[in-house]
């Protein structure tokens, strides 16, 4: 029998509160580990048990953990910079400048925001990748699965990620920042018959100014974020309800095959809400233990593990590669070359290489290589997976033989995308020219 | 802890709705139940008046006064522009002086609207300018995305689609200032002679 304390001696009593703190880590037994799943608020969205496969380093790289650890660090850096910032034309580089220069450890917040998000564009589109050429969209023979539709939850979220890029750097009020916004703006405006009327609702007006400013600003702190957060909690969601990731198909075909009894993997009810049998979950539950271990403490364990290596990673970059302030926005004088960041220098080739004249009618770059191509290609990897015919024994593998030619193609984009980048970041001069690594670039006066 | 197996305790018990099909009229009008009417009414007003919400709280983001600097702007007297080009940099326009006329072309690049940069040539070239001869001092180029264009604004490399715009030029008559109207673009060939 408990012996009644007071609530007082309880909360005083170190170890006992220790003990409630650890015991869903580090559980003593099954049970237990099962346990702090359930009851543990933070451990909720993860199953009792989970496969060894799904926790293995090379089946996913932890990508879309490490993306989720990324956001998180770009949440958690972002509320002090909020307090710091003044989103104003007059005061925003000043600003900048003071978290830079004069606040304590401000530049570390400001490069560890800005590090994590350079980061967190390149992880989220590896993700992609990922996902990708293992078939990971597939659906396999559960029931209520619908892993096309959380492959496309994930693009959003790509889109929103760079959306969140690129109304982050505008805030600095810098050359880079009222440049990029001056040609992203006017892609925009580029779209056939709404593009004016975008472009205005856009900047809240026809030029970039306040108005401009503070709608980033909110953009950036208020709604983006919001978005992605819940578009990942059901992108979460939807991972557990189609069975975890894809490689676990393949133990669940492999049982079929040596004909074990499936299990229904849960019957409950909706806290009495819904009356007689409920809901159940057709999956054929992967329960053996030669391919399950517990969630607790084995993926705790490694979501400490990836958690703190992200952070770890993020930091030192932070710390090696501080982040750049340009000169003061100017509208007269555009920077020579005027650069995007890295991550959309490929769209900045090709809407520079995309304007053709057909008879009299020119039609614009902006058009062509802003809008038309890049539209087409999200549209085409939303209906991928609905395309995509292979058969169930192509789902989470790496490399699958049935896959081969869509894996090609695929890679054959994201080489392209790649190539391009490379093209813009290291083989583009003053004036968009073309200039060789061991060329030096001629001196431009700042002017004329 | 009390939990009871699930069972009909547990559920929600409804009022079975009396059943109440619309009956179709002779004359092929409606004939609505009173709770059917009431219920869709509501359902009625409630979008209505989300919709209203949703309308209000865009169009309250699209601005109906614009503090913006003016389109049509004084640059200074005339004896303040030497022979040639002279930037006007807050402006981002080039006007250029030959003799006694003058002319006003934008530095917003008409690709991107990058501001473009003037390269003054070491001696006078021949050009053809969409189909015109014209021998230009200048030339402008644009740091975004390189496109390039003659000294009459005729865009002849790089991705931009047209020449540069031109303005209109009027003289002020009460100080004898040069006027540009950016709200107003004229032909490449427009000379304001003074």
């Amino acid at each position: 029998m408990v012996t009644k304390r007071s609530a007082w001696a309880r909360l005083t009593d170190g170890r006992a509160a220790w003990e409630k703190i650890k015991w869903s880590w580090l559980p003593d037994t099954n049970r237990e580990a099962g346990d702090s799943v359930v009851k543990n608020f933070l451990l909720h969205w993860f199953p009792a048990k989970v496969t060894r496969q799904s926790l293995s380093w090379n089946y996913s790289f932890w990508l879309g953990t490490i993306s989720a650890v990324l956001f998180l660090i770009l949440v958690l850096t972002g509320i002090p910079l909020m307090f710091l910032y003044v989103p104003s034309v007059e005061r925003a580089y000043l600003s900048v400048k003071d978290i830079e220069f004069t606040v304590s450890y401000g530049w570390f917040l400001r490069g560890l925001h800005r590090i994590s998000a350079h980061l967190m564009v390149a992880v989220v589109f590896l993700h992609m990748v990922r996902v990708f050429l293992t078939g990971a969209f597939k659906n396999g023979t559960a029931a209520n699965q619908n892993r096309p539709l959380n492959w496309i939850i994930g693009i959003v979220l790509l889109l929103l990620t760079l959306l969140l890029s690129f109304t982050g750097y505008l805030l600095p009020w810098d050359q880079l920042a009222y440049w990029a916004i001056t040609v992203g703006t006017n892609i925009a405006s580029a779209a056939p018959g709404v593009g004016e009327a975008m472009r205005f609702f856009l900047l809240g007006g026809t030029t970039i100014e306040q108005n401009t400013l503070i709608r980033f600003y909110v953009l950036h702190c208020f709604f983006l974020p919001l978005l992605v957060t819940l578009l990942f909690s059901y992108h979460m969601w939807r991972v557990r309800k189609d069975g975890g990731l894809a490689c676990v198909d393949q133990l669940s075909l492999e049982q079929k095959k040596q004909g074990v009894e499936p299990i229904k993997s849960k019957t409950y009810s909706l806290l009495g809400i819904t009356s007689g049998t409920t809901v159940h979950v057709e999956t054929s539950l992967v329960d053996d233990e030669k391919y399950t271990v517990m969630s607790s403490p084995n993926l705790t364990r490694r979501l400490v593990v990836v958690t703190l290596g992200t952070l770890v990673v993020a930091s030192i970059l932070t710390v090696l590669f501080r982040a750049p302030l340009e000169a003061a926005a100017n509208p007269a004088v555009t920077p020579n070359p005027a650069k995007a960041p890295w991550y959309f220098l490929w769209l900045q080739e090709l809407v520079t290489t995309t304007t053709f004249t057909v008879g009299g009618f020119t039609v614009n770059g902006a058009l062509i290589g802003g809008i038309i191509l890049p539209g087409v290609l999200v549209l085409a990897a939303i209906i991928w997976p609905y395309l995509d015919r292979s058969p169930l024994s192509s789902i989470g593998v790496w490399w699958a033989k049935d896959r081969r030619r869509q894996n090609i193609v695929f890679l054959v984009i994201v080489a392209a995308i790649l190539l391009l980048t490379i093209i813009g970041t290291f083989l583009r001069g003053p004036y968009w020219n073309w200039y060789w690594p061991w060329q030096s670039w001629p001196d431009m006066p700042r002017k004329f | 802890m009390k939990s009871g197996k699930p069972g009909p305790e547990h559920s929600i018990h409804r009022p079975a709705a009396p059943e109440s099909p619309d009956e179709v009229t002779k004359s092929g009008g409606i004939n609505l139940s009173r709770r059917k009417l009431i219920s869709r009414i509501g359902l009625g007003a409630t979008l209505l008046a989300i919709g209203g919400q949703a309308y209000a709280f865009v169009r309250s983001l699209v601005p109906n006064v614009l503090y913006e600097d003016p389109q049509r702007f004084k640059v200074g007297t005339l004896d303040q522009f030497a022979e040639g080009p002279k930037f006007i940099e807050d402006k981002r326009v080039f006007i250029l002086r030959e003799k006694n006329t003058f002319h006003c072309i934008s530095a917003s690049c008409t690709h991107l609207g990058c501001t473009v940069k003037m390269q003054r040539l070491n001696q006078p070239k021949k050009v053809n300018a969409g189909g015109r001869e014209i021998e230009e001092q200048l030339e402008f180029a644009c740091p975004c995305h390189g496109s390039k264009y003659y000294g009459d604004g005729t865009n002849y490399s790089g991705p931009a689609p047209r020449p540069l715009d031109h303005y209109k030029l009027e003289v002020a008559p009460e100080d004898g200032q040069l006027i540009v109207d950016t709200s107003q673009t004229v032909a490449q060939d427009f000379r304001l002679t003074v």
